[in-house]
């Protein structure tokens, strides 16, 4: 059987997603899988000037960056033009990373002209209808290399993958970014960092971490194998949704000192009960270093 | 007659147009047809922001500019006369994670681009899989970042006053397993000798002992007689206080001081980037210009013999691996983890209004962020990337790096070549 033929399109990007997925582990196993038509960084057998004469065949599109309908040209011809070429010949659509998705930062210098694909932002763009039934979206700024290599793997066994109403595989998304996090403990007894550089306390509460409303796997499935933005004290920016980016991404912003977003799906009341069941307690294993160095 | 090309596969693309006069490249216009405007995007925002946005300039080199807009703000905090001072810990981790992001470059850029473009043109084809072996370094040296960083690409674990992780030895340990590895490799399929042979060369005659993929690209350069193409200005400046690099300029082998004040962007017609100068002149910026201006053995022996061309441009930057890989593994074994790791309380002090100038040398070359900050917010953000030096179509008196590396060349698949040896980054010149 032939291999199915996989060709990943640049518009308006940083090249960001096609370096994450470059570092994946088994970067070329997975490929071996597929005929690569073109690639930003492999040598292909086609080049961009092929592929923007649309001459080559494709069965699987990745597309990397932020659309624009008009203004982007590359040998003379508007790029958005062969993103729909391509997009209605292929078997299935991966807009891999949040620009391709939803526009991301680079729809912030035009917002009015620049958004992703079949979204921009929340809203579903004029090419949803076309193209829903063979989109998969995959948002993260950049794109989780393990989170691609399972939708290309799913797709060429020829296997289902179940999605959510943004088209984003729920395996993937249907947890948040803070399942997982080492500093779960201090978020259930409700312990906050005391500043940055302190692996004791939870980033939720003063430096703006998004993590507990934020979609993604990036605390199951970790990044480069080892880590994660939270796990080495770095608040979640939530760059896997169509808000990213937002503003005053280093504080987070709070109601009479309870941050004003609640954990997905966890109402307010909720939240508030158990946050003074938690506060009432004051637990002397949370308020310690966890290594004392001086021992 | 002109000769329209269109670069591809050089994060993103570049069309040269290539003018002849008798049979020789007489000029190149090198165009950028798009820009991002991640300079606009920052305005409005609050200064730390900029923390998060400015990586996405980059995939390749996001944590360079990561490094630098956060100097930028503590540089413009100081300006208004809070202290910032960093622990050495936290200095060394910043530099060894901006040490691993320039050795995963220049991996990538000598066997996704100089071997396989190098046999291309040659004709000199190899059944290598060379991309294979830039993945596998790739992966491991941002694994031994990410360990600090939290991730790579698009770290945003710099903050004001230090870093945000609280490592411990346990990560160390993994850290210096992985730059072992990486040390393995690179002597074993790189250069086919031990990085302290590499490290005390001295000059041109030890080239041969060199083993290795790199022996490929030295007998290539070599027997075709490309080593001598591609010679500039001779002219080069480092700006960035960092690594294991000196600052200053070179011309062209006379080192001297430099003040940030006279560098000055030039509107380019036809391009969206823009170019750069030094007191109105050009210089190369990058792993040659850092090779000659601290004085490496091995560069100024090279510069002796062959000038600032192909031959003394590539090597430069691969040797560099050796030199990062050397620093990062000392930084790594004197890591204090008693040490704080940020020492500055940004949610009590925070200047409303500020000018602060950031820089940092990236895989190619300096990178200079600058911002304004006005009541609480950005009101102005300027970058200046490495390419913008390189790769800029010069002035009337004088034309570009690269261009006058090209100049006097006959057939542009070898322009090209030498064009891309200057590890050309599309996305950061059109940011």
């Amino acid at each position: 059987m032939s291999k199915p033929k996989l060709l990943w399109l640049q518009s308006i990007s940083c090249n960001g997603n096609v370096h994450s997925f470059f570092n994946h582990p088994d970067f070329f196993s997975i490929l071996s899988n597929f005929e690569l038509i073109h690639h930003p960084l492999l040598d292909t057998k086609y080049t961009l000037e092929d592929v923007f004469s649309k001459k080559v065949d494709c069965d699987i599109l990745v597309l990397e960056g932020s659309f624009k309908e008009n203004g982007l040209k590359k040998h003379g011809v508007e790029v958005s033009e062969v993103i729909e070429y391509y997009s209605k010949k292929v078997k299935h659509i991966i807009t891999a990373g949040t620009c391709a998705t939803f526009g991301g930062v680079f729809k912030e210098n035009d917002p009015k002209n620049i958004s992703g694909f079949a979204f921009d932002r929340e809203e579903k763009t004029i090419r949803y209808e076309t193209y829903a039934s063979k989109l998969i979206s995959l948002p993260g700024c950049p794109i989780h290399p393990k989170w691609l290599s399972f939708v290309l793997l799913m797709l060429s066994k020829n296997k289902k993958i179940v999605l959510d109403e943004m088209h984003r595989p729920q395996e993937l998304y249907g947890i948040t970014v803070h399942t997982g996090c080492s500093r779960n403990e201090y978020f259930e007894w409700k312990v906050d960092v005391k500043g940055f550089g302190l692996k004791e306390g939870c980033l939720f509460y003063e430096q703006g971490c998004q993590a507990p409303y934020t979609k993604g796997s990036c605390n199951k499935i970790l990044w480069n194998d080892i880590s994660s933005k939270t796990i080495a004290g770095t608040p979640c920016f939530g760059c896997t949704e169509p808000t990213f980016p937002k503003e005053n991404l280093f504080s987070t912003k709070t109601n009479m000192g309870i941050p004003s977003v609640m954990p997905l799906g966890v109402p307010r009341r909720a939240y508030l009960t158990a946050t003074g069941v938690a506060k009432s307690f004051k637990i002397k294993r949370f308020e310690e270093k966890i290594i004392n160095y001086d021992n | 007659m002109i000769i329209k090309k269109l670069i591809e596969k050089v994060e993103g693309e570049a069309e040269l147009n290539f003018s002849f006069k008798d049979k020789k490249i007489d000029n190149v216009d090198i165009n950028f047809s798009f820009f991002r405007g991640v300079e606009n995007i920052l305005v409005g925002k609050a200064p730390q922001d900029a923390l998060v946005i400015t990586p996405r300039v980059c995939g390749i080199c996001n944590h360079a500019h990561l490094i630098a807009s956060v100097r930028a703000i503590e540089d413009g905090y100081r300006s208004v006369g809070l202290e910032v001072n960093l622990t050495k810990k936290a200095n060394d981790i910043r530099e060894f994670t901006l040490a691993c992001e320039l050795i995963q470059n220049h991996i990538k850029w000598l066997y996704l681009t100089i071997l396989p473009q190098l046999e291309k043109l040659l004709d000199h084809p190899s059944e290598e899989n060379y991309a294979l072996k830039a993945s596998y370094l790739s992966s491991i040296i941002t694994k031994a970042l990410a360990i600090f960083a939290g991730q790579w690409p698009h770290s945003s674990y710099a903050v004001v006053g230090g870093v945000t992780c609280d490592p411990t030895y346990v990560d160390v340990i993994q850290a210096e397993n992985l730059i072992d590895e990486s040390i393995k490799f690179f002597e074993q399929a790189v250069m086919g000798m031990k990085i302290e042979t590499l490290l005390s060369m001295d000059s041109v005659l030890d080239l041969p002992k060199i083993g290795g993929d790199f022996s490929k690209v030295l007998y290539l350069l070599g027997s075709s007689g490309m080593a001598e193409l591609g010679k500039s200005h001779d002219r080069f400046i480092v700006f960035g206080e960092c690594l294991c690099f000196k600052i200053g300029k070179s011309i062209p082998t006379r080192v001297s001081t430099i003040d940030t004040r006279f560098v000055k962007e030039l509107n380019q017609k036809n391009s969206f980037a823009k170019g750069v100068t030094y007191k109105d002149r050009l210089f190369e910026v990058g792993p040659l210009a850092r090779g000659m201006i601290s004085k490496e053995p091995i560069i100024k022996s090279l510069h002796k013999r062959y000038k600032d061309s192909l031959l003394t441009r590539i090597f430069a930057r691969v040797y560099e691996v050796g030199l990062l890989l050397d620093y990062s593994k000392k930084i790594l074994g004197s890591l204090d983890m008693s040490e704080p790791s940020c020492t500055f309380d940004a949610s009590t002090q925070q200047p409303m209004s500020f000018e602060g100038v950031g820089v940092v040398e990236a895989a190619r070359g300096s990178l200079i962020h600058k911002t304004t900050v006005k009541d609480g917010l950005v009101s102005n953000y300027e970058i200046i990337v490495p390419t913008q030096w390189n790769l800029s179509n010069g002035h009337k008196e004088e034309k570009g790096i690269a261009v006058k590396a090209m100049v006097g060349l006959t057939s542009i698949d070898e322009a090209s070549f030498v064009f891309k040896s200057f590890d050309v980054c599309s996305v950061c010149t059109t940011q």
